[in-house]
């Protein structure tokens, strides 16, 4: 579609509703966009988590993010799937979803990383799958201004959108332990590991901060609608930007004009 | 009035094979990319609190297998739920899912679980432990394993002084107390369709006729089961997706998943059913070689089985509160029943 509104942009969501919503057991409802393209379908469905989150129906208990859908789990003594999928219904019709685009109240962060030989074992591919030099894969992140759509498993922030000239698939066997810090990217969206574990993302790179520590409260400063720059920086400045924790101020860039 | 609040020690002697402390789990935390976790028997969990004056959220201990003992200078009051076990109190057997009166200088073992996976611990006050998102339920991935150790000193704040029966060593308390059944070798769980149970034609008559056995590779992300599964047919590419903790999935090969409170927050692979909320406890004391067949039920009758089974564990709470105040034991409040987890 070419109607892509600009950010902050005001499209009433009647433009892009149609909502469907699914019995997922006895206590969950799938909760999705029915129609639009699939840039519409995600930033829709962040937008309704937003809403449900905000105004917390009666009944609600959490939400899950998936790629183009919300899992809304509830308490089934609380309130039926027949009623909290009408309740959604309403919620969003009596709000206009913003267009695409960061939040207004969001944070920015600037996040450093190094690229080597062990920290990027998957740059050479990603760079052949685009057809372009690993200079340019690393070009391309840097240039784009990332949303973080939704915080996945163990808090990892999922960011679009990566300004590549196409899309990166995931490894034909998934990794079984990626190291934390690692920088990752699939599709044209990135994401960092916060923890050790598997993972079928490309990994380009590693940031020495820690995006995620329990001690901290919270345990991560970014949250869903915050704006992410990734920097590379030289493996020179490891050693002094190792293991902090990523706030706002971590790292910043010179301004460039 | 109970005496006022003092702190004690409990000294960990033998640690079973997995002993962690445990509560029903975190609230709002799944929207953050962090499983709710929580005791994989939320029901016995539940119970074992409630029958010690505490609320249900408390956190208690949750015990995997071989022997878990423990001693006390002072007295506590407990409660043991769960598999089937032997519970002893300086070596004489006390009964499980009854509020037990552990005297000064008690000792406490809890051994030989058989029927189910997994016991409860819950000590009248509440245990000093750490919390991340508001819980003491293990997040091991992410730093927070909660694992209690032999030798290691936990630390009980609580208003229990102590309690004499004229007659008894044991007092009969006589609580309504709804205990489940372990006695059946193959279980009966209750599921409903999933998204994904059309697509996968004759799935609905293996599930309901045919007997699945839980397999050694099981944990708590999931349990994983051997017996006959279909593979749904005609379906595109599913992109991942929140999944509810119950949900019957099937992966490539040949075998079938039930997620558990750990389970990663998203999949793709088809669902074609789902436990009813239910039926989640005696899944969460599924061990392996464990038999199961499977009942499809209506969504409204799933939810009359919740209804009835926190009917139950409410009955149960005002009975605990109107004794405990009664002879002067200490109780939590209730202000309003949860509605969290259990």
């Amino acid at each position: 579609m070419s109607t892509h509104p600009a950010p902050g942009q005001l499209i009433p969501l009647s433009d892009i509703q149609d909502i469907k919503a699914v019995p997922f057991g006895d206590s969950a409802l799938m909760v999705s966009i029915a129609s639009g393209t699939v840039e519409e379908r995600q930033s829709g469905s962040r937008k309704l988590r937003e809403v449900l989150q905000d105004m917390r129906p009666h009944g609600l208990l959490d939400v899950v993010a998936g790629v183009d859908s919300i899992l809304v789990e509830f308490d089934c003594l609380a309130v039926s799937h027949g009623q909290l999928a009408q309740t959604i219904r309403l919620a969003a019709a009596s709000r206009s979803f913003e267009g695409d685009g960061p939040s207004p109240t969001g944070q920015h962060f600037v996040i450093p990383m190094v690229v080597n030989e062990s920290f990027a074992p998957d740059l050479a591919d990603v760079a052949a799958e685009l057809g372009i030099s690993k200079e340019a894969v690393l070009a391309h992140l840097e240039a784009s201004t990332l949303t973080i759509n939704l915080l996945a498993s163990a808090m990892a922030p999922m960011m679009g959108r990566v300004e590549f000239p196409g899309q990166v698939s995931r490894c034909r066997e998934p990794r079984t332990n990626v190291d934390p810090g690692s920088v990752m990217v699939a599709g044209t969206n990135a994401i960092i590991q916060p923890f050790p574990g598997p993972t079928g993302w490309k990994v380009i790179g590693r940031t020495p901060l820690t995006i995620c520590d329990i001690r901290e409260e919270p345990p991560t400063s970014f949250k869903p609608g915050d704006t992410v720059r990734f920097k590379v920086v030289p493996e020179s400045d490891w050693e002094r930007l190792d293991g902090q924790f990523l706030r706002t101020d971590s790292y910043t860039i010179e301004e460039e004009h | 009035m109970p005496a006022a609040e003092r702190t004690l020690t409990i000294k960990i002697r033998e640690a079973a094979w997995l002993a962690t402390f445990q509560d029903l789990g975190r609230e709002q935390s799944e929207a953050l990319g962090v499983p709710c976790g929580g005791a994989a028997d939320q029901h016995s969990a539940s119970v074992a609190n409630i029958l010690v004056g505490n609320p249900r959220t408390a956190a208690g201990i949750e015990i995997m297998g071989g022997r878990f003992t423990f001693t006390t200078s002072k007295a506590v009051l407990i409660a043991v739920t769960g598999a089937p076990a032997d519970v002893t109190v300086n070596g004489n057997k006390v009964k499980m899912w009854e509020p037990v009166c552990v005297p000064a200088k008690g000792r406490v073992v809890i051994a030989n679980a058989r029927g189910g996976m997994r016991n409860y611990l819950a000590f009248s006050g509440s245990l000093v432990t750490e919390h991340f998102m508001g819980s003491a339920a293990p997040e091991a991935r992410m730093g927070f394993p909660q694992q209690i150790s032999a030798g290691q000193h936990v630390e009980l704040k609580t208003s229990y002084a102590g309690f004499e029966h004229p007659y008894l060593t044991q007092p009969l308390f006589r609580l309504p107390v709804p205990v489940p059944s372990f006695e059946h070798p193959v279980w009966t769980i209750d599921i409903v369709v999933g998204p994904e149970t059309d697509a996968a034609q004759g799935i609905r008559e293996l599930l309901s006729s045919r007997e699945y056995t839980v397999t050694a590779k099981s944990n708590h992300v999931g349990l994983r089961l051997d017996g006959p599964v279909v593979h749904p047919e005609g379906l595109g590419e599913i992109v991942s997706h929140g999944v509810p903790i119950g949900a019957f999935e099937i992966p490539h090969g040949d075998e079938l998943i039930i997620l558990g409170r750990y389970r990663t927050l998203t999949a793709g692979y088809p669902i074609v059913a789902f436990a009813t909320k239910a039926s989640l406890p005696m899944l969460g004391q599924a061990r392996p070689g464990q038999r199961m067949t499977f009942r499809w039920v209506s969504q409204e009758e799933a939810v009359e089985a919740q209804h009835e089974a926190q009917r139950l564990l409410n009955a149960l709470e005002s009975r605990v509160q109107s004794l405990f105040g009664a002879i002067d034991l200490p109780h939590h409040s209730r202000l309003v029943p949860s509605q969290a987890a259990a």
